[in-house]
């Protein structure tokens, strides 16, 4: 255990506004970290060979919160990191704009690395939100990726 | 399956195509206490018949964690139903 690492305190956000990509970077950067990996996941023009016009997002806002949590929690259990941040947006997207953006600190950049991709392939299978694709000739719920569903267990409650 | 004669009071949420089926993204719903999440659903299958076709691509939640469709329900119990998630 390093004596020299900061208290863990991860930003993890959902906002409505634009994401303040830099303030995510300054949050996670320290003196013992020689590495900040980020990721920037933002609105692409086209979706299945059609224009997309723009994007609109909606979360179960306290389980969503819940799951980007869990995704913190796991990464510093699985990578040597430092800290983390994550941040969605939710509403109404233009193109260009950024709907999620990571940013993983570590002293060594191959941890940061391994972390940031592990956060948004999770994110995307796990967190629940949901995003509409507005086209010039109608809108569709995005094709999702179903989250790991639980074992279906008996039910444990005794008879009497 | 035995059900106690007490009802448990359960929020219920909808999200994305879900909502849009069902037309309403909340509702508070009485049913026997214990009853599974599963018939919370087909109380939902009634009115909209549409829904069976959803079930297969769908998780349930209770209480902010995912959770199977036998789980029991009991009153103060939040849930939803999560169409495939599709965030990033």
């Amino acid at each position: 255990m390093s004596m020299t690492k900061s208290i863990h305190a991860d930003l993890l956000l959902l906002v409505r506004d634009p994401i303040d990509q830099d303030a995510l970077i300054q949050h996670v950067r320290a003196d013992e970290d020689g590495a900040v990996v980020t990721f920037d996941g933002c609105v692409r023009n086209h979706s299945h060979g059609r224009r997309t016009l723009y994007l609109d997002y909606e979360a179960y806002e306290s389980m969503a919160l819940a799951k980007i949590r869990e995704i913190s929690v796991q990464l510093r259990e699985k990578f040597p990191i430092h800290l983390v941040a994550i941040a969605h947006r939710l509403g109404r997207l233009e193109i260009g704009e950024t709907s999620v953006f990571i940013a993983v600190s570590s002293a060594h950049r191959p941890a940061a690395f391994e972390a940031c991709r592990f956060a948004i392939d999770t994110l995307k299978r796990t967190v629940p939100i949901w995003k509409k694709e507005y086209f010039e000739d109608g809108a569709v719920w995005a094709d999702g990726e179903m989250p790991p569903a639980p074992v279906e267990t008996r039910a444990a409650k005794p008879a009497s | 399956m035995p059900l106690s004669s007490q009802t448990a009071r359960v929020k219920v949420l909808f999200f994305g195509r879900l909502k849009e089926v069902v037309g309403q993204a909340e509702d508070t719903v009485e049913l026997p206490d214990g009853a599974p999440i599963e018939a919370l659903f087909s109380h939902y299958g009634v009115n909209h018949p549409e829904l069976a076709r959803f079930r297969a691509s769908l998780v349930a939640s209770r209480n902010q964690e995912f959770a199977a469709w036998t789980t029991p329900l009991h009153s103060g119990d939040e849930v939803a139903f999560l169409p495939p998630v599709s965030g990033g």
